[in-house]
Order: structure tokens, then sequence, then C-alpha cells
């Protein structure tokens, strides 16, 4: 690539951006013996797992918002007590909205949330990242 | 038996500068007996480097005890000079406005507990590393970095007697959710092998961004009235440009070393890079946002500073070694129009939980933004206009939760796409499965080649959630992170806002008289 001041880095910067790509443990190199646990692990966490909710398209919110939620809470009660509080902080967020005014999806894939599913059986697994986006 | 004194010999001549470093590195150097050379300096072996020849390192300055002492010790008196002139005319009522006191909350808060890291390891390296002239100019550096976190911590301690946010800084740093950008970034070169550590602290950090990250404070406390913290500036140049020329030849030694070294060199210039890259966010917004009278914008400074010094320069002369510029280089340039008006999104509403205040930056900013901007600011102004409209209701957005962070840089996900530059990118890996966050392809590359280093993060958002720091609610938080009340949140109406205008109304009414 060149930049506008016209100067030629000579480097391509392709990289996987698959959303779930999984990866190996690469070589270590270190003084001794070097194996530490995540400090976000899920177990951390007892019945809950962090949630991350990402209102795409509104840049009102600098950042997808991170909540703290029970695996078995359905997504309505998530929508209800943890979305909307969040998110109504907008002035343009209307009270009548529902779910059914946006697009969902889930970890880059679409995604059709049932309100009165389990976050864990829809699918949504610690650190996930549910995409809203309005209709 | 009496001891008569020996008659005084012949005047030893007095050797010279040259001879006198000579005597005190090689000649204080030796080859061990006791004990292998290998256990004498363990760490130098593991990180993959290999080094044939201490011998070949030439050393970048050479400096005396007695010389550095002098110089120091002469800069120290002009600056306390000012400091004490300052102080009794209360230059501090001459500033441009307290609210550009929070581009130096934030230098206290960020930068200057990383100068004392930066001591501890570089006196590390005076231990460690194995040629007497590489110790020897790590020394000097240690040295340098205890002198500079004490310097602007009694720099700016003047402040703290009339200014909210100055008082708990080291406590702040260890806790506080922005401050674990820098922090964790510094922590990161600390636990890594001491290669690595001159290559990302050396080089990157020294050389690299230097310009980027040190310039622009001192260049803004110029423009805003602050002359100490501009004296204490000039004091450190002079050590900067040392620092400069140590991390230069640290990275060409490494690579004249053995062609092995290449790689690894390489991969360390686009980790570092990356990693400075990110902290200098906070320099971006400081730049465009917080300076009341502006010096230059992020973009121009990129421009100069990077753009032209080191990819027209530096990296025309290391691609001799076989080096490119690092891997993640047009993000950054892409960015150049995006980053300052991204961060300063981001603390203007986090700034409930900050040491520091924001407010809607005022029209004749806007018109400055939109200038150095006009491609991308106008998108920009749209939310301006959006939270004037939400203020003038009563409003005032603060953002009711927390944020997804950055597993790497810990900065909350607020940056963009190159190709799609308002919309927030996302990125995410899945290690023994867990999945982990990034903001950018230069974070997710990172994580990927040591997922079992930065999947330790002490991320701030989760250790909130786990209840790690102080409570559930907002107010237990910031009673941990050691805030008191008018410390962060809005400017206008502030306790240093209020002051402001109090201290100025009183000198304007003692100037006009009776009538």
């Amino acid at each position: 690539m060149t930049t506008d001041t016209g100067i030629d880095t000579g480097i391509d910067t392709g990289i996987d951006t698959g959303f779930n790509k999984v990866i190996e443990r690469p070589e270590i190199r270190s003084i001794g013996a070097y194996d530490f646990p995540s400090r976000s692990a899920q177990e951390l966490y007892g019945d809950d797992q962090l949630v991350h909710v990402w209102y795409d398209g509104n840049p009102w919110f600098v950042a997808a918002a991170c909540f703290r939620a029970p695996k078995a809470m359905s997504f309505g009660d998530f929508w209800a007590a943890l979305l909307v509080p969040y998110h109504e902080e907008d002035p343009d967020w209307l009270a009548s909205w529902t779910p059914a005014d946006f697009e969902w999806g889930l970890d880059d894939a679409p995604w059709t949330p049932d309100e009165g599913a389990s976050l864990a059986s829809l699918g949504v697994g610690h650190k996930s990242v549910i995409r809203m986006v309005k209709k | 038996m009496t001891l008569t004194p020996d008659k005084p010999k012949a005047k030893a001549r007095k050797l010279s500068m040259k001879e006198r470093y000579s005597a005190l590195t090689r000649d204080l150097d030796w080859d061990p007996s006791y004990v292998p050379a290998d256990e004498m300096f363990p760490y130098t072996t593991f990180e993959g480097i290999k080094i044939h020849d201490w011998s070949k390192w030439e050393d970048p300055f050479r400096l005396t005890v007695d010389a550095y002492t002098k110089y120091q010790a002469e800069k120290d008196r002009r600056l306390y000079a000012v400091l004490d002139g300052f102080a009794q005319s209360q230059g501090h009522l001459s500033l441009t406005d307290a609210s550009y006191l929070n581009a130096m909350k934030l230098f206290l808060q960020g930068v200057s507990p990383l100068e004392y890291q930066a001591h501890r390891n570089f006196a590390y390296l005076s231990r460690h590393l194995n040629g007497p002239g590489p110790r020897f100019a790590s020394l000097c550096q240690s040295l340098d970095e205890i002198r500079h976190a004490q310097t602007e911590i009694h720099t700016l301690s003047n402040y703290n007697k009339y200014y909210s946010g100055f008082h708990s800084y080291l406590h702040m740093h260890d806790r506080v959710w922005y401050l674990s950008v820098p922090k964790s970034f510094f922590d990161d070169a600390l636990s890594a092998g001491p290669f690595e550590f001159l290559i990302a602290i050396g080089f990157s950090f020294e050389y690299l961004l230097t310009n980027l990250l040190f310039v622009p404070f001192m260049s803004g406390a110029s423009f805003n009235g602050d002359l100490p913290t501009m004296t204490f500036g000039f004091s450190a140049q002079s050590d900067e440009s040392r620092h400069m020329t140590l991390g230069l030849e640290a990275i060409k030694f490494l690579l004249e070393q053995d062609p092995d070294n290449v790689p690894i060199v390489q991969h360390w210039i686009d980790k570092w890079f990356w990693r400075g890259y990110r902290v200098t966010a906070l320099v971006a917004q400081m730049l465009d946002y917080m300076l009341p009278r502006k010096v230059m914008s992020w973009k121009e400074a990129f421009e100069l500073y990077f753009e032209q010094q080191m990819l027209g320069g530096l990296f025309q002369d290391l691609a001799y070694y076989g080096i490119k510029p690092p891997r993640d280089v047009g993000k950054a340039i892409q960015e150049k129009e995006h980053l300052s008006h991204q961060a300063y999104w981001i603390l203007y509403q986090f700034s409930h939980a900050a040491a520091f205040t924001t407010s809607v930056p005022s029209d004749e900013t806007l018109d400055w933004l939109e200038e150095q901007y006009p491609d991308t600011f106008p998108t920009y102004r749209a939310l301006w206009d959006k939270e004037k409209k939400n203020v003038a209701n009563g409003g005032r957005h603060f953002v009711r939760g927390l944020p997804q962070l950055c597993q790497v840089c810990q900065i909350p996900m607020g940056f963009t796409e190159a190709d799609s530059p308002f919309t927030i990118c996302q990125r995410s890996v899945v290690f023994e499965g867990e999945r982990y966050n990034f903001c950018s392809d230069g974070c997710q590359n990172i994580f990927e080649h040591e997922p079992v280093k930065f999947r330790q993060a002490w991320l701030p958002v989760h250790q909130i959630y786990q209840g790690n720091c102080g409570g559930a609610d907002l107010g237990d938080v910031m009673q941990w992170y050691g805030m008191q009340p008018g410390d962060g949140g809005e400017y206008l109406g502030s306790p240093d806002h209020q002051n402001w205008l109090r201290w100025h109304a009183q000198a304007d009414h003692s100037e006009l008289g009776e009538d």
C-alpha cells in the first residue's frame, strides 16, 4: 500500500477476520512453565455470562455495551431489564420500540431471537456479540 | 609508631572524557570465572535472539557519572526556579482556561507512572544485559526515567492545591478503566524479555512514537500558559534524544548480530507499533479537544512526526536489514481522520467515571475541527449537534452502563472499519473454548501470537462485573477508584470551572475599582 503522502510501505495487512475463528496455542518463549488461566473465564461469573450488545448504525453509543446476564434469562427479560434501560438514554429512542423493530445478528450471523427462550438456548455464549440494527 | 603521609607524587595526568568513559564501562567488565556466563546472565537467550559479539555494540553516547549528575543538577536548578516563580506569582491564573488542566491530569495519571516503570526496567537491563556498553546506557536511562517521574510529579503538584483530579494519580493508575490502557501497555513490556523490552520501549516507544506521545503535551503546555510543564519538557528533551539514540542502536545491534533475529524483531515492531499507537488515542483527543488553544491537529502531528519522519526516513534506512514498516501502519494512516473524534467521544460519554472533565466543544473548536478534517468531521459534528439539543433539554450524555473492551488495548471498542469508517470494527477469536473480542486486526494479531499472556488481561469492565472493584454500583466503584466529587463529569459547572470564574471575577473587580 502507498500512503497519501506518497510513501510505499510495501505491506499487505491481510488477516482472517472470521468471527468464530478458532486459534491454536502457539509456541511460548518464557523463562519457565507459562500457563495461566483466563482472568475472565465464564466460571468466574457463576450462572451468569457476559453479553455484548452492539447497536450497529447508531453512533450515539460509541461502543457496544457489555452486560452480565444469567444464561437462563429469557431474551424478553434481557430486552426489558438490561437492553432498554441502557439504550433509552439516547434521545431518539422510542419507548414503543420492541425487538420486532430491529434486525438481529449473533456473532456475525443473522439471528432471530425468541423472546420466551433463554439466552443460552438461543446460542448466546460468554462474550458473544448480539448485533441490532434498526429496521 | 607514627605514620607519615606519603609525599605527594607527581600529579596524575587527568584522563580524557573518552578514557574515563572507557574505564567506567569496559574496565569494569569481566568474564565470570566462578559461574558460567549464562548463569550470570540468565535472561538473554530465551527469547530466541542470538548475540555473537557484545563488543560490537557501539555506545550511542559517552557519559560518565560526574558529567551526568552535573548536567542534570543544572537542569533541575533551572526547573525549580521556574516552579517557585510560577507558584509565588499565582501563575495558574494565567493559564488559557482551567479546562486545559484536563490534559495534565491525563498526563500525571497516565504517563508519569510509566516513567517510573521505565526506570525499574532499565535498572533491570543495566544488571542483566551481557555487554558493558548497553548496561551503562541502560543505567543512564534508568536514572533519567526516575528523574522524569519525580520532576513531573513535582511540577504538577502545584496544581493539586487548586484543582481537582490531581490527588490520587498512583492509586488511580492501578485501578481506573481508561488508565488501564497505558498501564497494561507498559505491564506487557515489563513482563517481556529484555530484548523485547528494548524494542518495545527503547525503540518503538522512545523512537518511533516519542514525538507523537511526548511533544504534543509539551507544546500544548507552551501554547496554554503552562510554563512549569513547558520547562520540564525542555529539561527532559536532551534526555529524550539520548533515549532515541539508544533505541536506534539497540535495533541495529540486534539486526546486525544474526539474520535469525530479523523476523523476531519484525514481529516486535509490528506488535509494539500497534500497542503504542493505540495508547496515542489519548494524545490524539487531547490535541484536538482538550487544549483550549490549539497547537496542531492530530492529523498534522501524525503526518509530520510519523509519516514523514518515520515512514519517509527511518524505515527507508531499516529496509537495508530487511525490516518492513509495521504491518498495521495502513490502518493507523486511515484512522488519522477519525482517531481523535472517536477517542474524545468515548471519554465524553464515560467522563462521569473519570478523574478529568469533558464538555461539548465550543463552536470555535467545532469550526476549527471542520477545517482540519473537512472529509470526516461533518459526520462527527452531527453527533455534537444532537448532544447540544440533548443538553438544552436538560440531558447530558453519560452512558448508563459499561462498554465492551478490547482484550488487548483495553480501550472501549469505539474504533471503526477501514473500508466503512463509520461502522464499529468487531473482531473475535476463540481460544481453548473461550471467546475474546478485539477492536482491530492489529489487536487480534497480537493476541493470536500470545493468547496465554493476553487472556490474563485485567479488563476493568470484567473486573467490575466479577465484584473486584469495590461493589456493584457506580458509587462503590468510584470510591474504590479513589475519586472525589468534582473529579470527573461535565466541565461546565464543575468545581474547577466555578473556582476559575470566581478567581477571575475577583481579579476583574479589583482592577475596576469603586466606580
